[in-house]
This record gives structure tokens, C-alpha cells and sequence, in this order.
């Protein structure tokens, strides 16, 4: 078996992964649509139970804005995080030969997104006081 | 069943890329129609791959992760913009997004 | 066995566009966002079927994971409520169709004839994370390095525009 056939055969379990999920989610639905008894409905029975009151308002909840800037400033620190997954990978290699390079072309990129966290600290970004 | 080839990837590459096209031409809520630009952008990366994997070069799968990373911050720049238009104006529906000014 | 997953993961991916953007049984954004995610995860099999095991990570890992937390994020700050209600409006969307699916044919009609990957053979062990790399730190240095100051003008960007309720 020639060595590209074999990496793709390392995703066979995530595959089966999948099936499995997807199988068991699809007949957990059906199978109780199938065996479940089939209750009476109306309207009154159908409203959410508070307790005997009746619920006001919708049931989505609106999330303060505090959250949203710190999963924005997530999803950058994370693509930095994704970009040393190959550094670190190769970084043994080339520590050898191109010392200079794999270390500077890192360090570069890291002192750039730690001034940004930086700023974002000064700005009071992280305080979740307010 | 004839072996998979370059042309079916680009083919899909191309129905996604239409797809997205279409939902930012019908689509009127701007969050929608940022998810229709993510797709048209997920269209480009297909291309580019299966280009890199059929002509033997690693350059496109380069290419795409630069892609990845400034659509990234392309959505955490443009949903902070989406956020602040609807403090001011209270809607995300590009047709009340008309005026520069109020 | 590769050929059945690839119509399987096509199919996939462009049913879910198609919900993506035109939902016939709800206009929910959040049952958009949930179909992207979808798309996203079957283009990761697709990329795993062209042998870029490192992309298909990183798709996961950046656009299941962080982008689409943010996009539901997003839709759950602000009100919907009312948005949902407004229809699409008849005429745009037969002429959208018409110019999307225009642009579609012609694009498939000149891959076809342009014979695109004839006689290419796949590569035969390619796509590692290492190979990646080490293209990525030594002809890719330049443009690794001005992706960090992207990064950096995105958030101080993100920052300053929702400075306002910080101070």
C-alpha cells in the first residue's frame, strides 16, 4: 500500500465516527416517534410550565455585549495558535540548519500580536466589571 | 463511475461559488448575506486545493491558509461593524442601511 | 470507495448551501449559521479526500470552531425578532437566480472545455503537515510575518469599535 493511501486510511475511524453519531442521533428521533405514545395537545397544554405562572417574553435570552469582544479577540489569538501547529512540527528540523529563520520568522510574529494584547488590555478589553 | 478529477472539484468549487453569490443578491439580512460571502470564500479555498493536490504544489495549500486566517479576522472586524450599525440604527436588514449619514 | 465519499461529501456540502441561503422552513439566521457549520465540516471532508489533512484541521479548528461561535454569538446580541418576517421579494430573487445560475453554467461550460486537469495524476504522497510548514517559514516568511500585523490591525480594530460601552 503506497504511503498516501495509508494516511487516508488513518480517517477511517473519524468516518465511522460520524456514521455512528449521525446513526444514533437519527434513530434516537425515529425511535421515539415510532414507540412514544402520542399525547393529547392543545394550546394551553402546550405553553412552557413556570411554576403555574404564565411565562412572559421569549425564550431566547439576548447575551450582554461584554461576551462578543472577548470571543472576537478569541478568534485571533486562536488563528496564532493555528499557525504554530505547523512551526512547532517543523521546528526541530530546521533549528539545525536555519536557526535564525525558524526562530525569528516566530518571534516577529509574536511580538506584532502581543503589542494587539497589549492595546486590548489598555482598552480594558478583559474587564469584565463593567 | 469515471475517477474523481480535478474538473469535479472545481465543479462544486463553482455551484458553491454561485451559491454564495446567490444568497448575497436575494438575501436582505446582512448577517446572512455575511455567512453567503464565508461560503463564496470556502468555494475559492476548494479551488485552490484541489488545484495545489492535482499539480503536485504545495503553493495553493499555502495560499489557502492565508485565507483562512484574513477571512477570520475579515468576520471579527465585520460583525464588530454589523454590532455598531445596530446600536444606531436598530436593524440588520441592508435595505434600512441606505444613508451614510441619519 | 474515494469516489462514493466524494459524491457523498459534495452532496453534502451543496445541499447545505442551498439551506444556507434559502431555508424553506424557517428564516431563523440561526438555522443558517447551524447549515454553515454543516457545509464547513463536509468541505473538511472533501479536504481530507485531497490529502490536505492540515487545512481540514484548521477548517474545523477556525471556521467550526471560532467563527461560527462568533456568528451565533452575533445573531443571539442582537433582536431578530422582527427581522424574520420580511420575505423575499419575488422579482430579485428569480433575477438572482438567473444571474447566479448564469454565472454557474458559464463557469462549468468553460471548465469543460478548457479540459482543466486532464492527464494530471494526483500527487502521490503530499499535503504533510511538515511539507507545509516548511514551505510556510522559509519562501512564505514574508508573507507569515505581514499576516501578524492583519491580525494586529483586526484587533485593534474589534477594540476601537466596540470601545464604546468599554470606557
Amino acid at each position: 500500500m503506497d504511503p498516501s493511501k495509508s494516511q487516508l486510511m488513518q480517517y477511517v475511524p473519524v468516518l465511522m465516527l460520524a456514521v455512528v453519531a449521525v446513526l444514533f442521533s437519527a434513530g434516537t428521533l425515529a425511535a421515539s416517534s415510532l414507540l412514544g405514545k402520542r399525547a393529547r395537545r392543545s394550546a394551553v397544554k402546550d405553553t412552557a410550565y413556570e411554576c403555574g405562572m404564565l411565562p412572559v417574553g421569549e425564550g431566547n435570552t439576548r447575551l450582554s455585549i461584554k461576551f462578543y469582544l472577548v470571543a472576537m479577540l478569541f478568534i485571533l489569538f486562536d488563528i496564532e495558535v493555528v499557525f504554530l501547529y505547523p512551526w512547532a512540527v517543523n521546528f526541530k528540523g530546521m533549528i539545525r540548519e536555519q536557526p535564525g529563520l525558524i526562530f525569528g520568522s516566530m518571534a516577529g510574529f509574536m511580538v506584532v500580536l502581543f503589542i494587539g494584547y497589549i492595546y486590548a488590555l489598555k482598552k480594558g478589553a478583559f474587564d469584565w466589571k463593567q | 463511475m469515471t475517477p474523481v478529477g480535478l474538473q469535479h472539484y472545481l465543479v462544486v468549487s463553482v455551484l458553491l461559488f454561485c451559491l454564495g453569490l446567490l444568497g448575497v443578491l436575494v438575501r436582505r439580512n446582512v448577517l446572512v448575506i455575511y455567512m453567503s460571502l464565508e461560503l463564496m470564500l470556502n468555494a475559492a479555498n476548494l479551488a485552490l486545493t484541489a488545484f495545489s493536490r492535482f499539480n503536485n504544489n504545495l503553493d495553493g495549500q499555502i495560499i489557502v491558509f492565508f485565507i483562512i486566517t484574513v477571512a477570520a479576522s475579515e468576520v471579527a472586524v465585520g460583525l464588530a461593524l454589523i454590532v455598531a450599525l445596530y446600536r444606531r440604527r436598530h436593524t440588520t436588514h441592508v435595505e434600512d442601511m441606505t444613508a451614510l449619514k441619519n | 470507495m474515494q469516489a462514493c465519499l466524494f459524491y457523498l461529501f459534495a452532496a453534502l456540502t451543496l445541499l447545505c448551501g442551498v439551506l444556507v441561503i434559502a431555508n424553506p422552513f424557517t428564516r431563523n439566521p440561526v438555522t443558517s449559521a447551524m447549515f454553515l457549520v454543516l457545509t464547513i465540516v463536509s468541505l473538511a471532508g472533501l479536504f481530507v479526500l485531497l490529502h490536505a489533512f492540515f487545512l481540514a484541521a484548521v477548517q474545523i479548528l477556525v471556521y467550526a470552531g471560532a467563527v461560527m461561535v462568533l456568528f451565533l454569538f452575533v445573531i443571539m446580541l442582537l433582536d431578530l425578532k422582527e427581522e424574520e418576517r420580511r420575505k423575499i421579494k419575488a422579482g430579485a430573487g428569480v433575477l438572482g437566480l438567473a444571474a447566479a445560475g448564469g454565472i454557474a453554467l458559464l463557469m462549468i461550460a468553460v471548465i469543460r472545455q478548457s479540459n482543466a486537469g486532464v492527464g494530471l495524476k494526483p500527487a502521490s504522497a503530499e499535503g504533510s503537515t511538515l511539507d507545509l510548514g516548511k514551505r510556510l517559514f522559509t519562501d512564505y516568511a514574508l508573507p507569515f510575518e505581514l499576516i501578524s500585523l492583519v491580525l494586529l490591525v483586526a484587533m485593534i480594530g474589534t477594540v476601537l469599535l466596540s470601545k464604546k460601552d468599554l470606557k
